[in-house]
C-alpha cells in the first residue's frame, strides 16, 4: 500500500495528513508549530506514521505547504498553501458540491480564494501584514477574557442586543479597545460577539475582492468556531459549508497534489 | 567591572557598512542564483559593488545635478556639460534613518531619500538639486533637503497634461530649469551642444528599445532583475560607459541566441511588473517572482521603461524646438500615478501585455506610496475587463516581509502555470 503524506506548517500550528491512493484520509495530526518548524515537523510526522502503524518506506510521496514549506528539505515538492487549499477543498466538499469560493481563517493570515469550474484558482486576495481578522486575533481576545478559544462560540450565542463595535485594525490595539469596552461595563459576551462581527466584516471584504460566487467553504482553525461562523454568515447573508475537519484542508490539498505528482513522475 | 574597551563605530562608518551588506547580499544573489550566467552583466554586478560597497566616486570632477525625479530633462543637464544623478534611493539603511524626520506611514522611497541626505555622508555629492513638483512627498521631500542646506530649486510640474495649457506651463518650467542651470554653470544652451546630448541619449534609448526586444521572444535569454539594474546604473552612471557596456551585452545576448541558451522554462508565466519603482537594492519583488519559476519580459515603472520608452522627437533642430520636443517628452509621455486621470498607464500596461504576451501582471504599491494606492482599483478592474490576470501587492523596503509576499507571488504563478498547462 502506497500513502501520501502533506505536511502544512503553519504560522501556529503544522498539520499533517496522510491519504491512501483513492485520497481517503488515513491518518492525521495537528501540533504546535512553535519556534523549530522543521523539527517540529518532522517529528510529528515520525509520531503520526508510528501511531498509525505505517512504515516510512511506504510514504511515495511527501508534498510540504504552509509559510515554513521551504524548510521541510524531505518534502519531494513544496507548493504555495493556497493551491493547497484550493485542491483540498474541492476533494473535501466533493459531496456537497462545486466549490467557487473559499474562506481560510489561519493563525497570521485571512485569505479569500475565487475558483473556477474546474477548481483552478482565478483569484485570491489576503489581509495585509497585520493579525487583525486572523486566528491570533481571537487568541489575544480569549486570554484577555479569560476564556477557552473553544468557548468563544458558545458565548457569542449568549449575547443579546446588537454587536459591539470592535474597529481596530491592528489585533494589539484592539486590546486596548477590549480593555475600554470592559471599563464600560459591558459583558464578556457582547464583546465576544462584537469580535467576531469585526473579523466577519473584514473576511467579507476579502471576499468581496474575488466576488461572492457559490458555494462558499470555509476552513482553519476559526472555522471550528460557531460564533465566528454565524457571523460570517449574516455579513454575507449566504449560508457557508464547514468541512470535517476545517484545520487539515490544506494538507489534504497538499497529499492530493502529491498522488498527481507521484503518477506524473513515474508515469503510472 | 572593567570597562570594554571596544571601539564604537561612527553613525557614517555604521551606515555605509549597513549599506555595503545589503547591497552584497542581493549582488551575491542575482550571481550565484543563475545557472547560466551572462558575462556582460559583470560590468553592472562591479558597478553596484564599486559605488555601494567601496564607495568609489565616478563622477569627481564634474558638477554635479541632483534630480528627485524622471521629469527633469538629462539631455539639458548633458549639453551643460554636467552629470545628472537621480536621487531615487532604494535602501533599507536609509529608509530608517530617514523615518526619523517623516510620518510613520511616508513612502519608504522618500524616507530612504531623505535619510540619505539627513546622514550627509555622500559618494558623489550633488552640487544642486532639481525637484519637479510631482507627488506631494517628493515635493515636501525637496524642501526638508533644502532645509539640511542643499541648493534645491523647484520646478513647477502639472498634474494634468490633457490641456493645453498645462503644455505650455512645463514648457515654461523646462525653459527656466535650463536657464537656472546655464546659470550656475557658467555656460550657454546652444543648438550644438544640445542636439548632441540629445542625440546621445536617444542612442542610449535605442540600446535598450534593442535590449527589450530580446524580451518580446518566446525563448527568453535576459532575467528581469538583471533588465532592472542594467536601467537603475542610469540613475547615475558615466553614460558613455554605460552605452558601452549595453552594446557588448546585447552582442553577447545575440551570441547566446544564435547557439539557443535559453534562461526561461516553456511553461514559466511571463510577467509584466508595474507600481511603485524597483531600486537597487529592494529588488524583493522582481526577485521573488523569478525565483518562483516566472520571468519578467516588460515593466511599467519609472525606473526602468519609463526612463527610456518615450525619445525626444524633433521636428527641426533649433533651439526653441528641441527645448519644446524635451518637454513634451517629460509630459506628454509620462504615465506617472500622479496625474488626475490616467488613462494614459492602463492603455501603456494593455499595451505591453499584448506586445510582449505577458501571462499576468504583477503591481507592486509601496505602502504609503498614495499615488500608486490610489491607482490601484481603476487599473485592476482595466485588466479584469481586458482578461489580463494581475496581482497586487503593498510592500515596503524592510527585509523581513518574504514569507507572507512569496506565498502571493508563488500561488499568483501556480495559478497562471495552471492556465497555461489547461490552454494546451
Amino acid at each position: 500500500m502506497k500513502y501520501f503524506a502533506g505536511i502544512d506548517i503553519g504560522s501556529t500550528s503544522i498539520k499533517i495528513t496522510i491519504i491512501d491512493e483513492e485520497q481517503n484520509i488515513v491518518g492525521y495530526k495537528i501540533s504546535a508549530s512553535g519556534s523549530m518548524f522543521y523539527k517540529y515537523a518532522k517529528e510529528s510526522l515520525q509520531e503520526l506514521l508510528l501511531s498509525l502503524a505505517i512504515d516510512q518506506s511506504n510514504l511515495a510521496y511527501i508534498v510540504s505547504t504552509g509559510y515554513g514549506r521551504k524548510l521541510y528539505k524531505e518534502a519531494n515538492e513544496n507548493i504555495s498553501e493556497i493551491t493547497a487549499n484550493a485542491i483540498g477543498a474541492k476533494a473535501a466538499a466533493k459531496e456537497y458540491g462545486e466549490i467557487k469560493t473559499i474562506i481560510n481563517i489561519g493563525g497570521q493570515d485571512s485569505k479569500a480564494i475565487s475558483l473556477d469550474n474546474e477548481g483552478n484558482v482565478v483569484n485570491f486576495a489576503m489581509n495585509d501584514r497585520c493579525a487583525a481578522g486572523t486566528g491570533k486575533f481571537l487568541d489575544v481576545v480569549a486570554l484577555k477574557l479569560e476564556l477557552d478559544i473553544d468557548d468563544l462560540g458558545k458565548y457569542h450565542f449568549l449575547s443579546t442586543g446588537v454587536p459591539l463595535s470592535v474597529s481596530s485594525t491592528c489585533a494589539v490595539f484592539a486590546e486596548s479597545e477590549i480593555i475600554g469596552l470592559l471599563g464600560n461595563n459591558h459583558s464578556v459576551e457582547d464583546i465576544v460577539c462584537g469580535v467576531h462581527y469585526s473579523i466577519a466584516k473584514r473576511v467579507v471584504k476579502l471576499v468581496k475582492r474575488v466576488g461572492i460566487k457559490e458555494n462558499i467553504y470555509f476552513d482553519g482553525g476559526p472555522a471550528m468556531n460557531k460564533g465566528l461562523v454565524n457571523a460570517i454568515e449574516n455579513e454575507l447573508g449566504k449560508k457557508i459549508f464547514i468541512p470535517k475537519y476545517p484545520q487539515i484542508t490544506t494538507s489534504y490539498g497538499a497529499a492530493i497534489i502529491g498522488i498527481d505528482s507521484y503518477k506524473y513522475e513515474y508515469d503510472l | 567591572m572593567s570597562l570594554n574597551k571596544q571601539n564604537i563605530e561612527s553613525p557614517k562608518d555604521r551606515q555605509n557598512r549597513h549599506k555595503a551588506m545589503e547591497a552584497i547580499r542581493v549582488l551575491n544573489n542575482l550571481k550565484e542564483d543563475f545557472k547560466y550566467p551572462i558575462k556582460a552583466m559583470d560590468y553592472f554586478y562591479d558597478l553596484f559593488e564599486r559605488v555601494y560597497c567601496k564607495n568609489e566616486s565616478l563622477h569627481k570632477n564634474k558638477v554635479k545635478v541632483g534630480v528627485m525625479c524622471i521629469q527633469i530633462p538629462s539631455e539639458i543637464i548633458y549639453a551643460l556639460d554636467c552629470v545628472p544623478i537621480r536621487l531615487c534611493n532604494g535602501f533599507y539603511t536609509d529608509d530608517e534613518i530617514g523615518s526619523e524626520f517623516l510620518p510613520q506611514k511616508s513612502c519608504p522611497l522618500i524616507k530612504a531619500t531623505i535619510g540619505y541626505f539627513a546622514s550627509d555622508n555622500f559618494i558623489d555629492k550633488p552640487d544642486i538639486i532639481f525637484s519637479p513638483t510631482t507627488c506631494d512627498q517628493k515635493t515636501k521631500a525637496g524642501a526638508i533637503i533644502s532645509n539640511f542646506g542643499h541648493r534645491v530649486v523647484d520646478v513647477d510640474y502639472p498634474r494634468t497634461k490633457e490641456s493645453e495649457a498645462s503644455r505650455e506651463f512645463w514648457r515654461k518650467s523646462v525653459k527656466n530649469f535650463a536657464i537656472t542651470l546655464s546659470k550656475f554653470q557658467s555656460k550657454k544652451l546652444n543648438k550644438k551642444n544640445l542636439k548632441n546630448s540629445i542625440s546621445k541619449i536617444g542612442y542610449a534609448q535605442s540600446l535598450y528599445h534593442k535590449l527589450s526586444s530580446f524580451r518580446q521572444s518566446n525563448n527568453i535569454s535576459i532575467r528581469g532583475v538583471d533588465v532592472f539594474l542594467i536601467t537603475n546604473a542610469f540613475f547615475f552612471d558615466n553614460i558613455n560607459n554605460w552605452i558601452k557596456a549595453m552594446e557588448a551585452l546585447l552582442k553577447e545576448l545575440q551570441n547566446r541566441v544564435d547557439s539557443q541558451i535559453y534562461i526561461a522554462n516553456k511553461i514559466s508565466p511571463r510577467i509584466l511588473y508595474t507600481g511603485s519603482p524597483p531600486i537597487f537594492p529592494n529588488y524583493k519583488i522582481p526577485y521573488l517572482i523569478e525565483q518562483s519559476d516566472a520571468i519578467i519580459v516588460a515593466d511599467e515603472s519609472c525606473s526602468s521603461n519609463r526612463m527610456f520608452n518615450d525619445m525626444a522627437g524633433v521636428d527641426e533642430w533649433l533651439l526653441d524646438d528641441m527645448l519644446d520636443s524635451i518637454s513634451d517628452k517629460y509630459l506628454k509621455a509620462c504615465t506617472c500615478p500622479i496625474f488626475t486621470k490616467n488613462e494614459d498607464r492602463i492603455r501603456r500596461i494593455i499595451h505591453l501585455v499584448k506586445k510582449y504576451q505577458a501571462d499576468g501582471v504583477v503591481y507592486q504599491a509601496f505602502a504609503g506610496c498614495s499615488v500608486y494606492e490610489l491607482e490601484q482599483r481603476s487599473v485592476l478592474e482595466a485588466m479584469e475587463k481586458e482578461g489580463i490576470a494581475i496581482l497586487y501587492l503593498e510592500s515596503d523596503y524592510s527585509p523581513s516581509q518574504s514569507g507572507q509576499l512569496s506565498t502571493r507571488i508563488e500561488a499568483f504563478i501556480e495559478a497562471l502555470k495552471n492556465k497555461k498547462r489547461n490552454k494546451k
